[in-house]
C-alpha cells in the first residue's frame, strides 16, 4: 500500500448471497490521477465504485480513501463521505428541491453552514458549471445534461478530495453527452483525483492517466491509458473494445 | 312526503340547533380531529420508520401495533381508552372525555398513517438515499430531509382519506358522555333528536361534517399541486441570476430541454435497479 495514495484498495470482495460480484480487486489511485474503469455490463464496476464510499459494504478486503480506512468498523464513514464526491448514472437529484437547495442541502446539514454562506458557495459552484440561471428551477424541468451538471455541482460544493463517476453520461441523449464530458475534462484539468466508470472510450483515451478493465469481478487489465486501450493484450479486452468502439 | 320533509328538513329545528352546532359543536369536533390527526401523523411517521427497519426485533412491535389498531373497531378502541383507562385509575385528562377521544382516534390514525407513510417512503427511488448518503448525510438526516418529504408527497391522497376518517371518528366521543361546553357536532344533534323525535338536527350536523371534510380534500389537492410545481421563483436571494427565465421554460446553456428527455430520465430513475439500500 502506497502511503501517498488517494485511494488504496486491497483484495476487495463483495458477495450478494452466493453470488460473488467482486472477487479480489486491488489497485491504487495516486493524488491528481484520473483512473477510468471499463468493462462489460455486470462485471462489477458499479459495485466496486460503491464500495469506495461504502454505499455497498464490502464482504472482504480493505478500502482506504483520503486517508480513512473505510473498511475499519470504527471509521466515521459519514465524515469520510464528505471527502468523496459521487456522480450517478441517473443523476439522483433531490426531486422536491430546486437546484440551489440541491447544492446547499449537505452544506447546511452536514457542514452546518448558515443559509447565506451555503448559498454563496452553491452559486459560485453553479456559475462555474454554467448553471447560474437555473438556480431556482426544479430538476424535473431541466434537461438530462443540465441535471447531471447540477449533480456534479452538488458534489463539488462539498470540496471533495476524490470524485467518483458511475457512467455519468450513459443516461443522456447523445447531443447532451459532450457538455457533461467537458465538465469532467475540466475537472480533471484542475488536478481532481477521479475514478470514472465509463463507456466513452474517447474520453478515457484523452483524459485518463490509467485504465482498468474489469471482467467477471476481477481486474483483467490495469495500465496506462495508451497501452491498455491502444495495445490490448488480452483477447477479452480486444473483443470488448471492438464492441464499444 | 310531507312527513318525510318535516322529519329531515324542519327549518325551525335546523335554525334552532345551528347556533350551538356552529359555536360549541364545530369547535370541539375540530379540536378532537385536528389533535388526533397531528398525533396520528407524528406517531405514524415513527412507526413507519420502525416498519422499514432491517431488524426483525424493531419491526415486530410496530407490526403488532399496526395490526391491532387497524383490526379493532374504532368504537371498541374509543371505549377501551375513554371508559377503560379512567376506570383503571389512569386519568391523564381528568374527567374531560375530549383528551381520551383525541388519544383513541389518534392511536387508530397512527396505525393507518404508518402503513401510508411506509408505502410512500418505499415509493422513493433508492438512488435518493444513495445520493444523500454519498454527500455525508446520515441515514436519519437523509430520511428526514430527502426521503420522507418526497414519500409524503406520493401518498397525500391516501393521507387525505385518513384525515376524513379521523374527523368522522371524532363523533365516537359521544360514547364517553359529554358535559356542557364539551359537546361536539354529533352529540348536540343526537341530544336534540332524542328530545324532539325529529332528525333535522342530525341533518344539520351532517352538513357541518361535510363543510369540514369536502374542503379538506380540495385543500390537500391544492397543496399537492403547489408542492409539485414548486413555489414561484423567489426574488429574495435570487439576486445572482437576474435574467432567470420563469420556471419550466428553462432552455439553458446546456441546450435543448425536451419533454422527451425529461420523461426518459424520470422513467429510468423509477426503474433503476441501483443496488442496496445504502444504509451502510
Ligand atoms: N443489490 C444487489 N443485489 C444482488 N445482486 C446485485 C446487486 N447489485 C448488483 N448485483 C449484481 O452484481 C453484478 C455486478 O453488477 P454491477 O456492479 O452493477 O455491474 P456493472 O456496473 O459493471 O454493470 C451483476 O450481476 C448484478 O446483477
Ligand atoms: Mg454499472
Amino acid at each position: 500500500m502506497t502511503a501517498t495514495a488517494a485511494i488504496s484498495v486491497r483484495d476487495l470482495r463483495k458477495a450478494y448471497g452466493p453470488n460473488e460480484v467482486l472477487r479480489g480487486v486491488s489497485f491504487d489511485v495516486a493524488p491528481n490521477e484520473v483512473l477510468c474503469v471499463i468493462g462489460p455490463s455486470g462485471s462489477g464496476k458499479s459495485t466496486m465504485l460503491k464500495c469506495l464510499n461504502l454505499l455497498e459494504r464490502p464482504t472482504g478486503g480493505s478500502v482506504v480513501v483520503a486517508g480513512v480506512t473505510l473498511t475499519d468498523p470504527k471509521a466515521d464513514v459519514d465524515a469520510a463521505r464528505t471527502k468523496i464526491g459521487m456522480v450517478f448514472q441517473h443523476f439522483n437529484l433531490f426531486g422536491h428541491l430546486d437546484v440551489l437547495s440541491n447544492v446547499t442541502l449537505a452544506l447546511r446539514h452536514v457542514r452546518k453552514l448558515g443559509r447565506a454562506e451555503a448559498e454563496e458557495i452553491a452559486h459560485a459552484q453553479l456559475a462555474r458549471l454554467g448553471l447560474a440561471h437555473l438556480a431556482r428551477h426544479r430538476p424535473a424541468n431541466l434537461s438530462g445534461g443540465q441535471q447531471q451538471r447540477v449533480a456534479i455541482a452538488r458534489s463539488l460544493a462539498m470540496s471533495p478530495e476524490v470524485m467518483l463517476f458511475d457512467e455519468a453520461t450513459s443516461a443522456l441523449d447523445p447531443e447532451l453527452v459532450k457538455d457533461v464530458l467537458a465538465v469532467m475534462r475540466e475537472l480533471a484539468g484542475t488536478g481532481m483525483t477521479m475514478v470514472v466508470v465509463t463507456h466513452e472510450m474517447g474520453f478515457a483515451q484523452e483524459v485518463a492517466d490509467r485504465v482498468i478493465f474489469m471482467d467477471g469481478g476481477l481486474i483483467a487489465e490495469d495500465g496506462g491509458a495508451r497501452e491498455v486501450l491502444g495495445d490490448p493484450s488480452s483477447p477479452r479486452l480486444r473483443e470488448f473494445l471492438s464492441q464499444v468502439l | 312526503m310531507n312527513d318525510f320533509l318535516h322529519t329531515f328538513f324542519d327549518w325551525s329545528e335546523i335554525t334552532g340547533i345551528l347556533p350551538s352546532l356552529l359555536t360549541e359543536g364545530l369547535r370541539n369536533t375540530l379540536l378532537i380531529a385536528v389533535l388526533a390527526i397531528l398525533f396520528g401523523l407524528a406517531v405514524g411517521v415513527l412507526l413507519a420508520m420502525l416498519l422499514l427497519s432491517r431488524r426483525r426485533l424493531v419491526r415486530l412491535p410496530a407490526r403488532i401495533y399496526v395490526d391491532v389498531f387497524r383490526g379493532l373497531p374504532a368504537i371498541v378502541t374509543v371505549s377501551l381508552i375513554g371508559l377503560g383507562l379512567p376506570a383503571a385509575g389512569v386519568r391523564p385528562f381528568g374527567r374531560s372525555p375530549l383528551g381520551y377521544a383525541v388519544i383513541a382516534v389518534g392511536l387508530i390514525s397512527a396505525a393507518y398513517c404508518a402503513e401510508i407513510f411506509r408505502s410512500g417512503i418505499q415509493s422513493v427511488p433508492p438512488g435518493q438515499m444513495q445520493a444523500g448518503r454519498s454527500l455525508g448525510m446520515s441515514y436519519l438526516t437523509t430520511m428526514r430531509l430527502v426521503i420522507v418529504p418526497q414519500g409524503v408527497r406520493n401518498v397525500l391522497p391516501a393521507l387525505t382519506g385518513q384525515f376524513i376518517v379521523d374527523v368522522k371518528e371524532s363523533s365516537l366521543v359521544y360514547l364517553l358522555g359529554l358535559g356542557a361546553g364539551q359537546r361536539e357536532l354529533y352529540f348536540i344533534a343526537q341530544e336534540q333528536q332524542a328530545a324532539s323525535y325529529n332528525a333535522s338536527a342530525l341533518v344539520a350536523a351532517g352538513l357541518c361534517y361535510l363543510v369540514i371534510t369536502i374542503p379538506l380534500t380540495y385543500l390537500v389537492n391544492w397543496l399537492d399541486r403547489r408542492m409539485r410545481e414548486g413555489r414561484p421563483a423567489r426574488t429574495a436571494g435570487g439576486a445572482a441570476d437576474p435574467g432567470a427565465p420563469p420556471d419550466g421554460a428553462g432552455a439553458g446553456a446546456g441546450g435543448a430541454v425536451g419533454a422527451g428527455v425529461d420523461g426518459k430520465a424520470e422513467g429510468a430513475l423509477l426503474t433503476a435497479r441501483d443496488g442496496g439500500e445504502g444504509r451502510a
